[in-house]
């Protein structure tokens, strides 16, 4: 009897204890763990510091949430905004640029709002306003559903019910959404990449300053929540925006195309 | 611990509030799922009857098809649909992905297996001797299947009410073949999915309320039911 | 053609054990016939038979002077040949529902129900029961309740399986009493047993199953029954 109880609690006990280890707890963005991003740097960041590194990968919004309740020790995502909110209050420190993409606009072939080539995204926003061609937004408060009301915000436009679909998916759901629904949507170019294959849509409209997406990296302050693991944030911190993680964000490509533009080195040429 | 207070606190606020958008994805939540169970009952009734009162062939098979697809996760039911619906699938056409009818299919198909696994247990379990009296007394074979079924009714209700409680409270397939479209298909769980993945914790527990309420209201009514009687009602 | 309904060549096998086998079997009008035999001897198969319930291996039927195969003649019989269980099943409903549902199947209007029923509930001395629900009764009222229930529809063959078993004897009493008075009203009545002397008084005819034949009982002592009725008598073979 005794025996059969310590079998059954025994499967608890070592998931306690494997809950109880100190990997370092990274909350961040869908779009940076699905384009393989941080299977890249990660395992290079542990082999050189010993640092075990536990990514949840969930919207920007979460990660930040995440972050806020302590549930993380750092958090890297796109959404400049709230990232300064968030330290602001406190709840983070330490906040660096790492790195940038941009957003692109695509769409169906047929480009019913003609859009094809502009490089002016707020009006490449206004003539699928004026088109009422259906068009996918996240919704769901992640750094690019912000950017795209940003962006709506900023053509000083109000996107209407009828045409305008908040989908509250993932990235890479909401461009197979459009896919299906032959609608326009603004992506980051990372998940673009991955998926185009996979998708009858087209790169529309690309380029100008308004579509950079900048990531920034926070360490969760410590002084809020004292048992996370400041000093291995600290850690990823310094490796990710020191010349070498730099480089090797930089140098990360997927089907020959570079995904991400490291920014935490201004004055550098490493892009080049 | 205070978050989760405040969090509660705010949730009841909003669904007391009467705020619109939260009580639009109930309102759609409830026409999706009870169109659903409304639609599939019937058919999953007779099949179930079927099973338990007639010898034909392959009946045991079929017998063990639909308990093996009663533990299919929504998620499959989900994939299989889209495929079926996507505009390069057999069934694209019809334009019918990404929306509530979608929806409504997937819950039919998700709740069927189950409504005819229970009923045909209910039906099991009846009295041969309902079925010979009916008939002996000079009812057609489909009187004396409702009649039967009148029999048979708590077992019944119970099928279709977990037939319900399964499906209102689904995710995946709904997710994957509604699309989460605000106004348009987003329901209770994939709100509460979103409200979460957002930090909109307060919205994700008024949502989670509603279905506690439901269940209760649920569970207290068929518990009112089995109170009743009544043959030619 | 004094017989009802005559059946030939019954026979039914399960799992390749021959439980019946009947060349002929013929119901008179208004006979009452006891129908005996062990546990185990084929009456409730037969029952089930003859009142269209059982599907056989083989069954002629000459019924309304035709003659019919069973699979032809089961819905006629399904629905003129009214078969009691040993325990009649009431319908989870009340004691009233239970006697009308046979008339709402007929289609009848809800007023000439109300008023056949109540007259059916007084005949059987039931109507005080009449809005109880049917499971709250003790053995012998359900038997009564259920040969009311068979008796509104004015069908004219009624098989009874075991009505009297484990009963006390006071439900025996009054359950005889009013099969003697359906018989009397023109009812014909077959009731299997595996005991003859509560109902003794009633048979004009008396039949025994044994591995799965039938033989006819002649005997004297049994044949005492005295009914003012009864038109025809033939308790030997028929036809």
């Amino acid at each position: 009897m005794k025996k059969a109880f310590l079998l059954f609690i025994f499967p608890f006990l070592y998931s306690f204890s494997v809950q109880a280890n100190d990997a370092l707890r990274l909350a961040t963005t869908t779009s940076t763990e699905n384009t393989g991003l941080l299977a890249t740097l990660i395992p290079a960041f542990s082999l050189e510091t010993g640092i075990k590194v536990d990514i949840i990968a969930v919207g920007t919004g979460k990660a930040l949430e995440l972050a806020r309740r302590g549930d993380a020790d750092i958090v890297m995502v796109h959404a400049r905004q709230a990232e300064d909110i968030f330290v602001a209050r406190g709840f983070g420190v330490n906040r660096r640029d790492l790195m940038e993409n941009d957003f692109i606009l695509v769409g169906p072939s047929s480009d019913p709002a003609l859009i094809r080539g502009q490089n002016n995204s707020l009006a490449a926003l206004k003539k699928i306003e004026e088109s009422q061609a259906i068009f996918i937004s996240r919704g769901d408060n992640s750094g690019t559903h912000k950017k795209e009301l940003s962006l709506w915000k900023h053509a000083d436009l109000k996107p209407a019910a009828h045409w305008y679909k908040e989908v509250g998916q993932s990235m890479g759901k909401a461009l197979l959404m459009a896919n299906e629904l032959s609608a326009y949507t603004l992506t980051d170019r990372g998940t673009w990449l991955a998926y185009q294959d996979k998708l009858s849509l087209q790169l529309l409209s690309e380029g100008g300053v308004s579509l950079k997406n900048p990531y920034g990296i926070i360490a969760v302050n410590p002084a809020i929540h004292p048992n996370i693991q400041y000093r291995k944030a600290m850690s990823l911190i310094a490796w990710l925006t020191a010349p070498v993680g730099q480089q090797l964000i930089g140098s990360f490509k997927r089907d020959g195309h570079q995904l991400f533009y490291p920014t935490a080195i201004k004055d550098t040429v490493l892009n080049e | 611990m205070n978050d989760l207070n405040q969090a509660t606190i705010n949730a009841f606020q909003l669904l007391l509030s009467g705020n619109s958008g939260i009580w639009e994805i109930i309102s759609l939540s409830f026409s999706v799922s009870l169109s659903a169970i409304l639609i599939a009952s019937p058919f999953a009734l007779i099949i179930a009857f079927f099973l338990a009162f007639f010898q034909f062939p392959g009946r045991r098979i079929l017998i063990s098809v639909f308990n093996t697809f009663m533990s299919v996760p929504a998620v499959i039911i989900g994939l299989a649909l889209y495929l079926l619906l996507s505009r390069s699938g057999p069934f694209g056409d019809l334009q019918l992905l990404f929306t509530s009818k979608a929806m409504i299919i997937g819950q039919i198909l998700l709740s069927f297996p189950l409504l005819v696994a229970m009923a045909h247990a209910s039906f099991q379990a009846a009295d041969r001797r309902a079925w010979e009296t009916a008939i002996t007394l000079g009812a057609k074979p489909y009187r004396a299947f409702f009649t039967l079924a009148h029999e048979v009714r708590f077992g019944l209700i119970a099928a279709v009410v977990a037939g319900f409680g399964r499906v209102i409270a689904e995710i995946g397939c709904s997710m994957m073949v509604g699309g989460n479209i605000l106004h348009a298909t987003r329901n209770i769980p994939t709100a509460i999915a979103l409200e979460t993945s957002k930090g909109e914790f307060s919205h994700g527990i008024a949502l989670g309320i509603v279905l506690l309420v439901l269940a209760l209201g649920l569970n207290a009514g068929v518990s009112m039911v089995q109170g009743k009687g009544g043959l030619h009602s | 053609m004094s017989n009802l309904i005559s059946y030939k060549d019954i026979s039914i096998s399960l799992s390749g054990r021959l439980i019946l086998s009947i060349d002929q079997l013929a119901i008179p009008f208004r006979q009452c016939t006891l129908l005996t035999g062990r546990n185990g001897s084929g009456k409730t198969t037969l029952l089930k038979i003859m009142s269209g319930l059982l599907k056989p291996d083989s069954a002629h039927i000459a019924y309304q002077g035709l003659n019919l195969s069973w699979r032809q003649a089961k819905p006629y019989i399904q629905k003129d040949i009214i078969y009691l269980h040993q325990q009649p099943y009431l319908f989870d409903s009340t004691v009233f529902n239970n006697i009308a549902y046979g008339l709402y199947r007929n289609g009848e209007n809800k007023t000439s129900v109300h008023k056949k029923v109540n007259q059916a509930l007084e005949w059987a001395n039931l109507s005080h029961l009449a809005h109880q629900p049917a499971n709250s009764l003790s053995g012998g009222e359900k038997q009564r309740v259920a040969l009311t229930r068979a008796r509104i529809l004015s069908q004219s063959l009624l098989l009874l399986d075991e009505p009297t078993a484990s009963m006390d004897s006071e439900s025996k009493q009054q359950t005889s009493l009013l099969l003697q008075r359906l018989n009397a009203e023109g009812l014909t009545i077959i009731i299997s047993s595996h005991e003859s002397h509560t109902v003794s008084h009633l048979i004009d005819r008396h039949l025994h199953l044994e591995n799965g034949r039938m033989t006819e009982i002649n005997n004297a002592s049994q044949n005492n029954k005295v009914t003012p009725f009864k038109t025809t008598k033939n308790t030997l073979t028929n036809e």
